[in-house]
This record gives C-alpha cells, structure tokens and sequence, in this order.
C-alpha cells in the first residue's frame, strides 16, 4: 500500500523541492493512487494545523512586560552572542546541513539555501511595498507606458501586458532590489489582492518553484536570462495563471 | 529610544505572537511560556548586535526553543532537591495541559480542541518540528537550524509527527463521521 515515493511527496507539499523533482513528483501522483490520498491527507493536516489548531498570540500584558524587561536592561554596549548561537548560524551558513542531507537523500534535490534568503527578500520586498507608499513608480494600465519605463530604469524589458479581461489589472510598475540586484516589478491588482511580478537577470538559472512565506504565496519560473517571481496574498492558482500569461508572452510566436 | 532600540522593537516584536506560540506548544502552559517567552526576548536583545540580518524569526524561536530547554533543565535541577510538596507542585504545573480559556473554547469547534489535545500529546521533538513548519511555514533548513539537528532528522520526525496526527486526528474524524451516517 505504502510507495517508497511517500517522502518525496512530503517534500512536494513542503515546497523543498527544485523545478524538476517537483515536476517527476506531479508525473508520479498522476499514476500512484497511495501517494495522492497520502498528498490529500497531508493537506488536511495542515488545514487543520492552519485553521483548526490554536495559534497562541502573546496577550498585550505580556508584550507590555517584554516592553518593561528591555527598558530595564541595560544598553548591551558590546554584547555577544551566546555560543551556541554563534555555532548553529555558522553551521547553517556554511551549508554542513547540506552535506548530512545530501548523504541520506540521494534521489532528489533540496533547494540550495541561497533560495531562502531569496524568498525572504522577495517577501520583504512585497511587505515593503504594500506598507509604504512606494507601490508604484509609474502607474499605468497602459502596457506601451510602463513597459519602457521599466527598461529605462531597471535597464530589464520584461513582458508587460493588461490582464484585466482574464482578471489581472495592471496597475503600474517600480524599481525594486532582489537578490543585490535591481528587478523590474510590474504590479498587477487582482480583486482585492495585490500582485508584485518581479524580474531580475539570472543566469544561475536555479529557482524554487514556489513557496510560502508568511501567508504570501509565491510562485518562480525562468524564461531566457531573466526569472520571474509573482507573489501575493491571493490563491496559489490565481498566481499559476497569470505566470502562464506572461509566460506564453515570452514564446517566441507570443505577441509583445 | 535609541537607534538600537528602535530596530529592535520593528524587527523583533512584531514576532512576539510567533514566539509565544512556540513557547505555549512546548511548554502547554501560559505561565510558563510567558516566562520562556520573557526571558528570551531579553536574551535576543543582549544578543542583537550579533544577529547578521536575514529573517529573525528563525533566530528568534531558536532562542525560545533554547529558553525552554535550559529552563526545564534547571526546574529539574532543583526538583531533585526540592521539599516534596515543592517538587509536586513543580512538576504538576509542567506536565498540566491547560486548556484554552472557557470564552474560546465556546466559540471553537471540538475539532479543533481535539486537535488541540492530539498535538499536545505528541513527543516534543515531533511537536516542535509540526510547530515550526506548519503554522509558521519555515523551511527545513530554518527548522534544521532551530532544534539544532541535520535536515535528515527534520523530515524524519516531520514524517513521524505527521503519520501520529493522521492516525490520531483524522483517523478519528473519519471514524466519527462514519458513525454519522449511520
């Protein structure tokens, strides 16, 4: 009953799987009926833990001690980290997770761990521009206007394209940093919910296909040198779409 | 408030709420995760100049999850030499679940208080790790890093964890809605 595929799938629902073993993970539901009830579980599980399960939150008695405790404290001057705390970063930054991985997963890849730090400055970056007013640079739902906006100040000429007949409002676009590296965001409105699409050269060519960072899903692909991410507060699928949108745009029989 | 303050009250507060939760699912108790939760946010600070930027988050419940663990070393510490009464009321206040209050237990569903009840009955390395990636979605490298073991251990108590809950949680849910139809 049980396939010895069960902890790829786990892996799968993670998100910790590259393009490809997410792709031969897809192939493989399609046929194996143990490992698709076992996928349907696993997500019952997590609507469970999600919305079921309680999320303690810190009662605003207690985030006022916390407040009470660091008034107290004295100004650290040159505080240290503890040591355990210095050897777990380091250990986590010199990858020697990976290599213990690496020995007792042979048959799919994790993604390397720059992909951490690039969904954490994607999200921040998403975070930042829904919070601040620093939205939009140029807003416009005219391709023609913000496409060579885009090209002039983040020298990238990503496809750009109004949506709104299948749901995706363009609504301008900015300047953004990804990675250390300056991305052109096209930002589209989807219902109520706000849509960043970045892009940004990349020539290492190695993206996570998706993730989910504090409630934000976001979806990766490739096309040529540049990647594209779009990431946003709606449904995974609403994402998937508008990224084969813009993806058919950059076939080389897509209209531009 | 000084320049470091100010950064520590944007960067670090705002994950008070995660950092609670973590404390009050390793420890089952809100006096004690509140004291968890205290001292390791005094902790963070004396520690903050020596946190590189990234996501503090991971930092931060690492620091709880190692609050907790020195914590319950030293109640044992002193357990031992504790006048019994002392050593009963220790241990008792530990090991009692609390429940969630009267109010929120009205309003939510008994599915998720038994939920509730299966997660807490669960081995804490198989718990933390459920914490960790499915209510605050870490990865399982930032997980890895937090309960300091390779990610080959993660996804095995993951996987261990998650084949508890099934049979436990949903096992249950299935046979009560058998019984339903019936």
């Amino acid at each position: 009953m049980a396939c010895d595929r069960a902890s790829d799938v786990a892996a799968y629902l993670d998100g910790e799987l590259d393009a490809t073993a997410a792709l031969a993970v897809e192939h493989h539901l399609e046929s194996c009926s143990a490992c698709a009830a076992l996928l349907r579980e696993l997500e019952a599980l997590r609507g469970g833990m999600r919305q079921s399960a309680s999320y303690h939150r810190a009662d605003p008695a207690l985030r006022a001690r916390v407040r009470a405790v660091l008034d107290e404290a004295a100004p650290a001057g040159k505080a240290h980290m503890p040591q355990w705390l210095r050897s777990a970063w380091a250990g986590a930054a010199g990858g020697v997770m990976a290599t213990a991985l690496a020995a007792s997963l042979a048959f799919f890849f994790l993604l390397p761990a720059a992909s951490d730090v690039l969904v954490t400055d994607i999200t921040n970056a998403h975070l930042r521009s829904i919070a601040s007013e620093h939205l939009i640079d140029v807003a416009s739902t005219d391709r023609h206007t913000v496409k060579p906006w885009l090209a002039a100040h983040a020298d990238l000429s990503p496809p750009v394209a109004d949506f709104t007949r299948q749901g995706f409002r363009l609504v301008g676009g900015r300047v953004d940093f990804v990675d250390g590296a300056r991305a052109a965001v096209t930002v589209y409105r989807h219902g109520a919910h706000i849509i960043n699409v970045f892009a940004w050269t990349n020539s290492e060519g190695r993206l996570p296909q998706f993730a989910t960072r504090n409630g934000y899903h976001i979806v990766f692909w490739q096309s040529g040198n540049l990647a594209f991410c779009a990431i946003s507060d709606t449904a995974v699928d609403e994402l998937l779409e508008l990224s084969r949108l813009l993806k058919e745009m950059s076939l080389p029989d897509g209209r531009e | 408030m000084d320049d470091r303050r100010r950064r520590f009250e944007t960067q670090a507060l705002p994950h008070l709420d995660a950092a609670f939760n973590l404390a009050r699912w390793l420890t089952r108790s809100d006096a004690d995760a509140d004291d968890v939760v205290q001292d390791a946010m005094l902790r963070a600070w004396r520690a903050f100049d020596g946190f590189r930027g990234g996501d503090i988050r991971p930092w931060l419940l690492a620091i709880v999850r190692n609050c907790w663990r020195s914590a319950r070393a030293d109640s044992k510490r002193r357990g031992q030499v504790a006048l019994p009464e002392e050593h009963m009321a220790m241990t008792g206040e530990v090991l009692q679940f609390t429940g969630p209050s009267p109010e929120a237990s009205a309003v939510r569903s008994s599915e998720g208080r038994k939920l509730d009840a299966v997660i807490a009955s669960l081995p804490e390395e198989f718990r933390e790790v459920l914490i960790l990636r499915e209510m605050e979605e870490l990865s399982y490298r930032e997980i890895a890093t937090i309960t300091a073991v390779p990610i080959g251990t993660v996804m095995s108590r993951l996987a261990r964890g998650r084949a508890i809950l099934r049979e436990k949680w949903l096992g249950d849910v299935e046979s009560e809605a058998h019984h339903g139809v019936r």
